[in-house]
């Protein structure tokens, strides 16, 4: 399998030549590869969002290469609805985009957009709406303003999804949510990725999310990735990350704090499941924990 | 500049501390500073004063130690217009006194082209330009909360008369407050909405009711934005104990030094010697010798 997002060197200074000069990114390298799910994470201010934008031609790089299922982004002639239409980017608090008075052409803008025919549209806004949990008969006719919170963001990443990108880029997807809603959201992000095969790119400062989604993660920092692996590699790497102002998830810590006091308990667990069998293990062999 | 941050290059309104004596003046001495200069530049009708106003400005941007690149970044968007301005001014004008004794240099139909034209031409173009540095100037050198307080301290006298000062002070400070942060909005707006297929800020021949339509998308969300932030923002002062002017007190006390009272009466003098003298007369020897010049240079390229 290849990659489908490939980013190389790339920098990206705001403002450049004024007194408002802000470095953002200063030699970023990572790429994704198809059907994995990748998380960012990094302190607030380190490049994060800059950098998700030039993945779909909001930001043009000024130095370095960012190259989506092999095409170069900042070519000329290159198809930007075609390349928006492949990489769908939700937004943080999407709710707050919605705009059209019902849910069901809301969902619909992008697909009117690429100009399919009211047939396929309907197809689409259906399998949409239907993927991240809204009933379509129930609510395309609902008034947008009137959904919940919750209800608003599912509509929104269906709007998203309705232009059936293969890559799917979340901006802390579950910043605002319940505890309930954010595991419904996590599972239906699971779902998605491996029944449509898609490749999911996370930004968020929820470490648990992180490692629940993840196959591999980049720590960003100061426009740098200053570390990046496999999703256990990274986190079991506790005190490193406090270093950048970053956590890994509790129970990692709280597995790597037993370590460090003499249990022989593996650090590198992501999930309290595996946490209690892993402390399980270590009963039966010793006896007494 | 990104096609999605069409405010991103906007300078007017942004404050640069430098820390300047010009920075350092009393907010309400520039602000009246700013008035008075402004009357003059635009009743200013004539090469000299402008010429005159154009160095006393450049000397203020100098003092001030801002970047003159900086001030005049905002010129850059008007410059189509300027052009336009420009054109029409040099094709149509014929002089509106008789005094101007204007000489024709070309003409065709309705389209006239004389000295006078070009001469006013040069006057709009130096007015631009002051006004602009002018602007920069007071924004550049003051930050929004020294422009409310000034700008209330000046108002409170009328409010013996009932004018609500305080309260439109307010009303500017939070305009000012939060132009960039709705512009800052404006933009993650146009991103979501481009990336979901919307044509924004594409160049294409569309009618007009499909242009407004593709405006929908931005400004449902945006004047939600606005709303909800206001509303915020009403609780946030009304938690904080805000009732209103009266017997409202103030952090920073303005306090007027030897100093502002000095650029001020400059400044006046500078005006008043400027409206007592009669620059138009002069200015008229000189005009006339470069018109006469002009003319025959005009004639020499045509024949």
């Amino acid at each position: 399998m290849g990659d489908v997002i490939e980013v190389e060197n790339l920098h990206h200074t705001y403002l450049a030549g004024t007194p408002f000069e802000a470095v953002s990114l200063s030699g970023v390298d990572m790429h994704v590869d198809e059907g994995e799910v990748v998380a960012i994470i990094g302190p607030t201010g380190s490049g994060k969002s800059t950098l998700i934008q030039h993945l779909n031609g909001l930001i043009t790089p000024q130095k370095g290469v960012v190259r989506v299922f092999g095409k170069d982004v900042s070519a000329d002639g290159l198809d930007l609805k075609w390349l928006r239409s492949q990489v769908g980017m939700v937004f943080q608090s999407p709710e707050q985009q919605l705009f059209e008075q019902y849910v069901g052409d809301d969902v619909a803008f992008g697909p009117r957009k690429l100009g399919l025919d009211r047939h396929q549209v309907r197809r689409r806004v259906r399998e949409a709406m239907e993927a991240v949990g809204l009933d379509f008969e129930g609510f395309k006719d609902r008034l947008t303003f009137s959904l919940s919170g919750g209800e608003m963001r599912k509509a929104a990443i269906a709007g998203v999804l309705a232009l059936q990108p293969r890559i799917l880029i979340f901006d802390e997807p579950t910043s605002g949510l319940d505890p309930e809603t954010t595991r419904e959201f996590l599972a239906r992000i699971k779902e998605l990725q491996t029944s449509r095969g898609l490749s999911v790119l996370l930004v968020s400062h929820d470490m648990e999310s992180v490692a629940a989604l993840a196959d591999r993660v980049y720590v960003l920092v100061e426009g740098q990735t200053v570390l990046e692996g496999r999703t256990r590699e990274v986190f079991s790497q506790c005190d490193l990350l406090r270093t950048y102002g970053l956590d890994s998830p509790q129970i990692s810590q709280v597995m790597h704090r037993l370590r460090g006091r003499g249990r022989d308990v593996r650090a590198d667990v992501l999930s309290v499941v595996e946490a209690e069998q892993e402390l399980c293990l270590s009963i039966d062999f010793t006896g007494s924990v | 500049m990104s096609q999605f941050s069409p405010f991103g290059s906007l300078t007017i309104g942004q404050y640069l501390p430098s820390g300047s004596l010009v920075h350092r003046l009393d907010p309400r001495a520039k602000i009246v500073i700013f008035a008075v200069l402004v009357a003059l530049v635009a009743f200013a009708d004539s090469y000299l004063v402008s010429l005159l106003l154009l160095f006393l400005l450049l000397v203020v941007a100098r003092l001030s130690r801002t970047p003159l690149r900086f001030a005049l970044q905002g010129l850059r968007p008007a410059f189509p217009w300027i052009a336009l301005f420009a054109t029409l001014q040099l094709l149509f004008y014929r002089g509106q006194y008789a005094a101007d004794a204007c000489q024709q240099l070309w003409s065709f139909g309705v389209l006239t082209v004389t000295t006078c034209g070009i001469r006013q031409i040069g006057l709009m173009a130096l007015r631009l330009l002051e006004f602009m540095l002018l602007t920069s100037m007071l924004t550049l050198t003051t930050s929004t909360t020294e422009l409310t307080h000034g700008l209330e301290s000046l108002l409170a006298p009328l409010k013996r008369l009932r004018f609500p000062a305080h309260e439109l002070a307010l009303v500017f400070a939070i305009a000012l407050r939060f132009a960039p942060t709705l512009a800052g909005e404006l933009e993650r707006l146009t991103k979501a909405q481009a990336s979901r297929g919307a044509d924004l800020g594409e160049q294409g021949r569309m009618r007009f009711v499909q242009r407004t339509r593709n405006l929908l998308p931005l400004l449902v969300p945006l004047f939600l934005c606005a709303l909800r932030r206001a509303e915020d923002l009403a609780l946030a002062m009304e938690a904080r104990g805000y009732t209103g002017g009266r017997g409202r007190t103030s952090l920073i006390e303005l306090k007027a030094a030897p100093v502002d009272y000095l650029a001020v009466t400059l400044v006046l003098l500078f005006c008043l010697s400027i409206l007592a003298s009669d620059f138009r007369v002069t200015e008229g020897l000189i005009v006339a010798a470069v018109g006469d010049a002009i003319k025959s240079i005009f004639d020499l390229v045509v024949h």
